[in-house]
């Protein structure tokens, strides 16, 4: 659907946690609030309505699609969202940008120089 | 029920395509989280977490709402399509759109209610904490204090008993359990670092299974503990045992030095477990020998009953009753005119604050509803300056219910906005009082805390502030016919003006109630700072120490090396504190006029004083003489105080007259002649009598174990108190010093809890008054511009610019007037629930409320003066031709 160029605007905090999420794993909803909380120490914490107001969004933009097939004992009310390519395509986009950004203040001094 | 809750909130917000496409996911997910949070701190968490998702929500809404209108837009929906849920969705995004056009107004509305909310929501955490939650023991409903107070009192108190009293009362009670302690049972830990006070309580007849406390390690006291000759054992408070031994499980069978002795360790207690009151670091088992258990004349024994199951409260009194007329049949010299009381637990502890509490209480609700008065006056403003827009909504096919409920949603919506701020300064406001020590002497201060209850009171009082003013303007629309407002142009009614006077009225009513309380508390204080305390404070330093090995040598060494200390000009030892409270006390007897035997004499306090004392802390003598090195064991005198002369020797000479102290079989000394009078003191708070009281030589009670020094310096306190505390550590370095403070600190603490109380009565009465009077303000300056045309007309017609400006002073005069007339009457049957507080005024204090009814019409004067000048510069041909 919509082309993320390279000039695509930053994403938000929340919105880029949330598909770093599903980089490697479908997951449902409440799994996604429990792998940010887990992943960034309880640092970004989304709310069940912050977390679907992105989701809409996302699968608007076709960065997200649904997964249809299911475990047959799971709630039928969970739904299981995927990344789609292009999805993976912002994601990886985003955090290029952020290591651009890292460069840059390495560069300064700001950041001890790594490696 | 949370759950429930947000699932209606996403109905009511969102629009119905969202719905359909992830609300039930959407509460599915929410619900997850709630457990979650529920599992990680109980229905305070999950309150907060709902809390927590409303701003994402309606964030959602807004944008939501947004992208789903203008699809919409390119469509026609048939009116019947919409559902319920969607129009009230409809009816909040409008609602929010309308409110963000007046930015002015929602900052106002929004602030003012946060405020109002906010100090309703600090003062219930406090009153919720210390007066509606139950005590922290296992079913505290049945727990009863017991306690003995003479016939003749006039309020019920609940006073301690004798050992022997009390075994005879837990032996004869068929209703209750009964245990006793005496609290202050402080004991000096040694061997662990510095020598430390602990502040301990001593527990008899099996006190522990009376409050069915278990210990969380180890065992609990029993009644085998309290045999003389036990091994000597104890138990720890949570707190203390987490300060002592940083939570080792590992600590049963240790042993400790108090007070020298070796104690084992037996138990842990839960936290917050700090019965009789926090802080309590350790417990004792009262082993009192048989000499002890049968005294009836020393009255420390605090009673604790626990209603055994079946049993009223009334069928104990009626029981305890039985029991003292026995008593006194048996012992009629120590029981006679005595009666026992008993009465909920609960009411003893915080029974002292329940007034204080629920006055301030009172005061808060009546800011909130002020503000509310305020804010329902310019919705009601605000409804008529839209009536030819509601008018117009209503002519293309709305319905009444509908304007209305979208009225009511505004309001709704500006005091949820209103709540969740308040809750935020609530918070703040919390932490204020609770630093500021404005909550020093309340009991159960450890408790307070703004939980998940106070977050329910908070939600619901900003839903009921808001029906309240958001009827106010919907009210008006049903009883109006719509043709009216195209007809009339922007004008607003009389109907309006009406409401809005009869706003104001209230508004000046309740503020003139609260004037008058805050009024009356103040003049109390002012009266109660001028008492005279009956000691000079300024530049005494004070500190106690603990010394219970008997050594005649300790406090003339003391004394002598602290006079010695550069810049102290006196120095002394009392057992007690003045203004420190009555202390301890024994029956005082007049040996050249005995009692009866029948009749009963009566306790007074004593102190035991070293000579300089009275000069120490600037107490006058009256007549006689101070104490000297002369007055021993061997050769006692007293000196007594003139409340005591005048109880006991009204138009006599009590000088050189004999007394003894105590039973006749346990006398504090044989006999000892007054030798001095001296002035009185304010120990029991300034707002009471002094007390007759006794003051006697510690040469004379040689083994005195504790005592506090008062020292009379020039220049600053510290550098005197550092000295101190090196002499006392070079004395004895296992001796701890506590409660290091100014005599002029003691003094300011006696009057703390009124000075708190009158304070913030005061803030809140004067918030009140400002409202008030913003409040006839606005209405003014509404007239005004609403009556532009008639008073352009008279003017035109040539009606005096003084005749003008008193036509709108006297109408805010009227209003201001109505509104004292009611407030007096209100404050006449109010302020009587404030007699417990007052000191030196009635609740009807002429001066008060003739005080605050002026300050109320002035301040009102002034805010009308400025519309009514505003009135005599309208241009006549303006004003006409604006229409």
């Amino acid at each position: 659907m919509t082309d993320r160029s390279a000039a695509a605007p930053p994403l938000s905090t929340q919105v880029f946690q949330i598909l770093l999420s599903l980089v490697d794993q479908d997951l449902h909803g409440y799994a996604i609030i429990q792998d940010v909380a887990e992943r960034t120490g309880n640092e970004v914490r989304l709310t069940a309505s912050t977390l679907y107001a992105a989701v809409k969004r996302l699968l608007d933009q076709g960065l997200l699609e649904e997964v249809r097939s299911r475990a047959r004992d799971d709630d039928p009310r969970r739904r299981y969202y995927r990344l789609t390519p292009v999805g993976r395509k912002a994601a990886r986009d985003e955090a290029l940008r952020l290591e651009r950004l890292a460069a840059m203040a390495r560069a300064k001094r700001l950041l001890p120089t790594s490696r | 029920m949370t759950i429930r809750l947000y699932r209606a909130l996403v109905a009511l917000l969102l629009p119905q395509g969202f719905n359909d496409a992830f609300g039930e996911e959407l509460v599915f997910v929410y619900a997850e989280l709630d457990r979650e949070a529920r599992r990680r701190g109980g229905t305070a968490e999950a309150v907060r977490a709902l809390v927590g998702e409303i701003p994402g929500l309606v964030r959602l809404a807004i944008r939501e709402r947004r992208t789903h209108r203008t699809r919409r837009a390119h469509r026609v929906t048939p009116r019947l399509e919409e559902n319920m849920f969607d129009s009230i969705g409809q009816d909040a995004s409008f609602a929010i759109r309308s409110l963000r056009r007046s930015v002015g107004f929602t900052i106002v509305a929004v602030g003012t209610l946060a405020l109002g909310i906010g100090a309703n929501t600090a003062i219930f955490s406090v009153v919720n904490s210390v007066l509606l939650s139950p005590l922290k023991l296992h079913d505290p409903d049945r727990l009863l204090a017991v306690g003995e107070d003479s016939k003749a009192a006039t309020t019920l108190s609940v006073k301690s008993t004798s050992p022997a009293s009390f075994f005879d009362w837990k032996i004869s009670s068929q209703t209750m359990d009964l245990g006793a302690y005496d609290a202050g049972y402080n004991r000096t830990l040694t061997g662990m670092g510095e020598p430390q006070q602990m502040v301990g309580t001593q527990v008899v007849g099996g006190l522990m299974d009376v409050l069915g406390v278990r210990p969380m390690i180890g065992r609990n006291l029993t009644v085998t503990d309290e045999n003389p000759g036990a091994p000597p054992v104890f138990v720890i408070s949570f707190d203390a045992w987490h300060r002592l031994f940083g939570e080792n499980r590992d600590v049963i069978g240790k042993t400790l030095t108090l007070n020298g002795v070796a104690r084992t360790l037996v138990g842990v207690m839960p936290a917050g477990f700090t019965f009789p009151a926090a802080p309590n670091d350790l417990w004792f088992p009262g082993q009192l020998d048989a000499a002890s258990r049968a005294n009836r004349d020393q009255y420390f024994l605090t009673v604790v009953g626990r209603l055994h199951t079946g049993a009223s409260l009334q069928r104990a009194r009626v029981e305890m009753n039985a029991v003292m007329d026995r008593l006194t049949r048996d012992w009629p010299k120590y029981n006679q005119g005595n009666r026992i009381v008993v009465e909920p637990l609960r009411d003893t502890i915080v029974g002292s604050v329940q007034s204080r509490l629920l006055v301030l209480m009172g005061a808060v609700v009546f800011v909130l509803l002020i503000t509310c008065a305020n804010i329902g006056n310019l919705l009601v403003a605000r409804a008529a300056a839209r009536r030819r827009e509601i008018a117009v909504r209503r002519a293309l096919g709305a319905g009444t219910g509908r304007i209305s409920r979208q009225l009511i949603t505004e309001s709704l919506l500006l005091a949820v906005a209103g709540g969740i701020a308040g809750i935020a300064i609530g918070k703040g406001f919390l932490k204020l009082l609770l630093a500021g020590q404005v909550t020093t002497n309340l009991p159960r201060v450890e408790e307070i805390a703004l939980d998940g209850r106070v977050l329910m009171f908070t939600l619901a009082v900003s839903l009921i502030v808001g029906l309240l003013f958001g009827c106010m303007p919907a009210w008006h629309l049903t009883r109006e016919r719509f043709t009216d407002g195209l007809r009339e142009g922007a004008r607003g009614g009389a109907r309006h003006q009406w409401t809005r006077n009869t706003l104001v009225v209230v508004e000046v009513a309740l503020a003139m109630v609260l004037l008058a309380g805050a009024g009356l508390l103040l003049r109390s204080f002012a009266l109660m700072e001028r008492v005279d305390t009956g000691v000079k404070p300024d530049q005494v330093a004070t500190f106690s120490i603990i010394k219970r090995k008997p050594d005649p040598t300790f406090v003339p060494a003391l004394l002598e090396r602290i006079r010695g200390i550069p810049g102290v000009q006196s120095v002394a030892i009392t057992s007690m504190m003045p203004m420190s409270g009555r202390g301890i006390g024994a029956w005082f007897n007049r040996i050249d006029r005995p009692l009866p035997d029948n009749v009963q004499p009566t306790g007074e306090a004593y102190r035991v004083v070293t000579p300089e004392y009275f000069a120490t802390v600037g107490i006058p003598l009256t007549a006689g003489r101070m104490f000297d090195a002369n007055d021993r064991r061997e050769a006692p005198a007293i000196i007594v105080n003139e409340a005591l002369v005048k109880k006991y020797y009204p138009n006599e000479k009590p000088l050189g007259k004999p007394v003894y102290l105590g039973a006749p079989d346990n006398r504090l000394f044989d006999s000892a002649p007054i030798v001095g009078i001296v002035g009185d003191t304010r120990d029991v708070g300034l707002g009471s009598d002094p007390l007759p009281t006794v003051y006697i030589p510690i040469a004379v009670m040689r083994n005195w174990p504790f005592y506090s020094l008062v020292i009379r310096h020039s220049g600053s306190s510290a550098p005197i108190i550092a000295s101190a505390r090196r002499i006392v550590r070079d004395i004895d370095p296992t001796i701890p010093i506590t409660n290091v403070q100014t005599l002029s600190e003691i003094v300011s603490n006696a009057t703390g809890a009124a000075r708190w109380s009158t304070t913030l009565v005061g803030v809140f009465a004067g918030v009140a008054l400002v409202t008030a009077i913003l409040g006839v303000f606005g209405l003014l300056s509404y007239t005004v511009t609403q009556r532009a045309r008639e008073l352009g007309i008279r003017i035109a017609l040539g009606a005096s610019s003084g005749g003008v400006q008193s036509l709108v002073l006297s109408r805010g005069l009227a209003l201001v007037g109505a509104g004292l007339a009611a407030g007096l009457v209100g404050a006449l049957v109010l302020t009587r629930f404030m007699q417990s507080l007052l000191y030196g005024v009635t609740p009807t204090d002429p001066v008060t409320f003739a005080g605050v009814s002026a300050l109320l019409m002035l301040t009102a004067t002034a805010a009308s003066v400025i519309p009514a000048r505003r009135a005599t510069r309208i241009d006549p041909i303006i004003a006409l031709r604006a229409e």
